[in-house]
């Protein structure tokens, strides 16, 4: 049973990361392909576009250090050496990966449509770079809040 | 509070000393002229002069474009853009004009270029003449048969699909006979399509056609200058396109001397040209007689007397006249900060600035700004590293336009916070002294600063974060109260504001209570507080509806808006968990390196390029994320309970170059 406990407390490390992961990935997609219709107006729009671009990006990285606190707690990483996971323990762990899961997800879509709306707006207005950066900001709240739940959630195990 | 006075100036100025007093104006640098209102009337004298100046600009933004590409310049873009740039005063600018015939040189410029383009496109036919012939190189008869032909026979030349070829040869056999030749010139195993010509008497190129059209042959043409055999045209290209490839070499060679002799010259004179533009455009705002042109501009007070001693070399030729913005006025502003606070005057103005006479909100967002950054990096190692990163440009880039200053400065100050939140949870590239055995060493010192490691104790530090929100939530509140009072809207402060602050002071304490962190005898205090804060709030919030029901409504749902609040201090949560992204994905990096220093032989290799990468990476997504969401609370949190923006910045006509510096401003241009 020691091993089932284990196994979901990957599962949810996978889902954490793959997720989120993903989110970020079609995020960046979008406000890539944006940006890449403005630069072929004004490649020298690049350093801003790319700012923009970044941004969805760090739902992924919030999915990754989420799955890596994972299976840090069931002590697959680091010197720690192996713990005793129980199932409870390891169904903890993965109902704890989820907020950042789906938030990441979702948050990561929308985040990448915002910023592409952004890539178009600094097109014609270079200037408003300031705002084009706060508005994708604001959708990135929820997966702070979601990477926050996950943190604690975690910090709150007793393995 | 920090929002320059400005007044309004009325310019009374013979016309015969109008550039001479636009000219003292720009080199103050200090008023903006004000556009008329209706667009009717006068229209600027100086017209003609200003198509001159277009057509000067209009030639040099040519020269610059044709000529950049070829321009070795030894002061990069970014150094140019942070302020690495030649200097000139503008009585050598205007002598340089005077002594450049800029016309000329573009003209010759063009020619250059025309030429290139010609020989671009003649290479380029070359080459698909070359291609088309190297298709056909076993052609037995000189092309001119099949470009011109003699008198009784005539030919073609054409691709037809492979499958084709013999049921087209067999056609043409049996319809021309002894009339037609026919030759395919060789095809690899890959190609589909086979190149073939037919030569054939004048009068039966009807039936010719018919056939080959039949079995999809479709023909190409061969230019009438083509006479000779394949190979010696093959050959007279390649001489041709040598020649061509030399022309072009000489030509870009003689573009990128004329490139190191002209561009910055170009560069300083684009610049002049377009500081005497701006000048001359001010007339367009100006009102006219037959002997004075009246100008209406903003000049912060303080400048008013710098203005009227550069004008008293005109002494009664011209006339000032001082105001007041009057209500209907829209003056713009100009940002007055304490030095501690001017480099986040950035962020006020990416927000939009104030209106005249409003409240500049850059103070008091600054020591905020500086708390949240600082807690949402959190980390002193990557702070170390921004440090130094913006110290170096500021300190290689004296010149650096101000704007771009206060940035760099921001961020020097914004890493200083970060260093000391750093010092404070004690992460240094996250947990590096631990992490490493061989900075063990270390471990004593970095020890001593430590107040609270959030990795232990997350619960503590969101407390903090909440109570940071809570802090500045209420602080934006008494401002918004304080602006009110100034105002002389008494009603509006104690209501919207006073009953809001006392009310959520009440709530605060009432939960202080609750939790056991306050004595319980301020618990009466607070109920009482509360009850207050909501009786003011449902007293006042309906005063612009009709009714005492309504009113009453109104008032009762207005303390709805107690969830907004609750949203605005949860917000603050990220505080701790950018923080805590910060030193995790540190942490990791370090842990991943260690991991990887342990694989025999070239682990060390991997672990050093996965460190030095992996913080480098971090460092910039975090210092992103840390900025634009410290920003965020600013905007969104603290903005929204007192601040609107919407006012438009002071746009003083002075002397704005490009890629030239005006150092001393010499007297007459």
């Amino acid at each position: 049973m020691d091993l089932l406990g284990i196994m979901l407390a990957i599962c949810g490390a996978a889902l954490a990361a793959g997720f989120a992961g993903a989110g970020s990935a079609i995020g960046v997609g979008i406000a890539g392909e944006s940006g890449a219709g403005v630069m072929t107006e004004d490649p020298g729009k690049f350093g801003l576009v790319l700012l923009l671009q970044a941004l969805p990006g760090t739902q992924g990285i919030y999915g990754l250090l989420i799955a890596f606190f994972a299976i840090l707690k069931v002590g697959l990483l680091g010197g720690g050496g192996a713990v005793t996971v129980n199932v409870w323990q390891g169904l903890g762990v993965l109902f704890a990966c989820l907020p950042i899961a789906i938030a990441g997800y979702f948050s990561g879509i929308a985040q990448g449509k915002t910023s592409a709306s952004c890539i178009q707006m600094i097109a014609k207005r270079p200037e408003e770079t300031g705002k084009a950066v706060i508005l994708p900001a604001m959708v990135e709240t929820y997966a702070v809040l979601a990477l926050l739940m996950s943190i604690i959630l975690l910090n709150g195990i007793q393995i | 509070m920090a929002v320059a006075r400005i007044n309004k100036l009325e310019l009374y100025v013979h016309k015969s000393i109008v550039d001479g007093v636009l000219a003292s104006l720009q080199r103050t640098g200090s008023c903006e002229i004000i556009g008329r209102e209706e667009d009717e009337g006068s229209v600027n004298p100086s017209m003609e002069k200003m198509q001159e100046l277009d057509g000067y600009l209009s030639e040099a933004r040519f020269l610059l474009r044709f000529l950049e590409p070829y321009y070795v310049d030894d002061v990069s873009s970014i150094a140019r853009a942070l302020g690495d740039k030649p200097e000139a005063t503008l009585r050598e600018l205007a002598s340089l004009a005077e002594r450049t015939d800029i016309s000329s040189l573009a003209e010759k410029m063009r020619k250059l270029e025309r030429r290139l383009v010609e020989i671009r496109s003649e290479l380029s036919q070359i080459e698909s003449l070359q291609t088309m012939l190297s298709n056909i190189s076993g052609f037995p008869y000189p092309l001119e048969l099949l470009s011109r032909g003699t008198d009784t026979t005539k030919g073609f030349l054409g691709t037809i699909p492979l499958d084709q070829v013999e049921n087209w040869k067999i056609a043409i056999e049996t319809e021309l006979g002894e009339n037609a030749e026919i030759y395919v010139g060789g095809y690899g195993e890959k190609d589909k399509e086979a190149w073939v010509s037919l030569f054939y008497l004048r009068e039966l190129e009807y039936l010719a056609f018919d056939i080959s059209s039949k079995h999809n042959l479709s023909k190409v043409d061969v230019s009438l200058d083509l006479l000779d055999t394949v190979q010696r045209e093959t050959s007279k290209l390649d001489s041709r396109t040598v020649k061509l490839l030399n022309e072009e070499k000489v030509l870009h060679s003689r573009a990128r001397s004329a490139a190191q002799k002209y561009v910055s010259l170009t560069r300083s004179l684009s610049d002049y040209w377009s500081i005497l533009r701006s000048r001359i455009e001010v007339l367009d705002s100006g009102e006219y007689t037959d002997q004075i042109v009246m100008l209406r501009a903003w000049v912060p007070s303080d400048s008013v007397q710098v203005i009227k001693n550069e004008l008293s070399q005109y002494e009664e030729l011209v006339e000032i006249l001082l105001s007041e913005p009057t209500e209907m006025d829209e003056p713009p502003c100009i940002l007055e900060n304490p030095k501690w606070a001017m480099p986040y005057e950035t962020l006020t103005k990416l927000y939009g600035s104030p209106k005249y006479g409003a409240i500049d909100p850059t103070p008091l967002l600054a020591p905020f700004f500086f708390i949240f950054f600082g807690m949402c990096l959190g980390d002193g190692g990557y702070g170390l590293i921004m440090l130094g990163f913006f110290a170096f440009f500021l300190k290689k880039f004296k010149k650096m336009p101000s704007g771009t200053r206060q940035f760099f400065t921001l961020f020097v100050l914004s890493s200083v916070a970060a260093i000391i939140v750093g010092a404070l949870t004690g992460s240094w590239f996250g947990d590096m002294v631990d992490a490493f055995p061989f900075l063990n060493f270390l471990k004593v010192i970095k020890d001593v600063p430590i107040v609270l490691n959030p990795m232990n104790d997350p619960m503590t530090f969101l407390a903090i974060s909440l109570a940071f929100g809570v802090v500045q939530i209420l602080f934006g509140l008494l401002v918004a109260f304080y602006d009110c009072l100034r105002r002389k809207d008494y009603i509006g402060a104690i209501g919207d504001q006073g009953g809001w602050i006392i009310l959520l002071v009440g709530l605060l304490l009432i939960g202080g209570t609750v939790s056991g962190k306050l004595p319980s005898s301020l618990s009466l205090l607070g109920k009482a507080l509360s009850a207050a804060g909501a009786i003011i709030l449902v007293a006042t919030q309906g005063r612009e509806k009709e009714g005492i029901v309504q009113k009453a409504i109104s008032g009762v749902l207005s303390l709805y808006n107690i969830t907004a609040y609750l949203g605005d201090v949860l917000s603050y949560s990220r505080l701790l968990a950018l923080g805590l992204a910060t030193s995790a994905i540190a942490m990791i990096i370090n842990m991943l390196s260690t991991l990887a220093g342990g694989i025999p032989y070239v682990g060390w290799v991997i672990g050093i390029v996965l460190c030095l990468g992996g913080h480098l990476f971090s460092v910039a997504v975090n210092v992103l994320g840390a900025f634009v969401h410290s920003l965020r609370l600013q905007y969104v949190e603290f903005f929204s309970k007192f601040y609107t923006g919407g006012g438009k910045l002071f746009a003083p006509l002075n002397y704005s170059p490009s890629f030239i510096n005006i150092s001393e401003t010499s007297k007459d241009s």
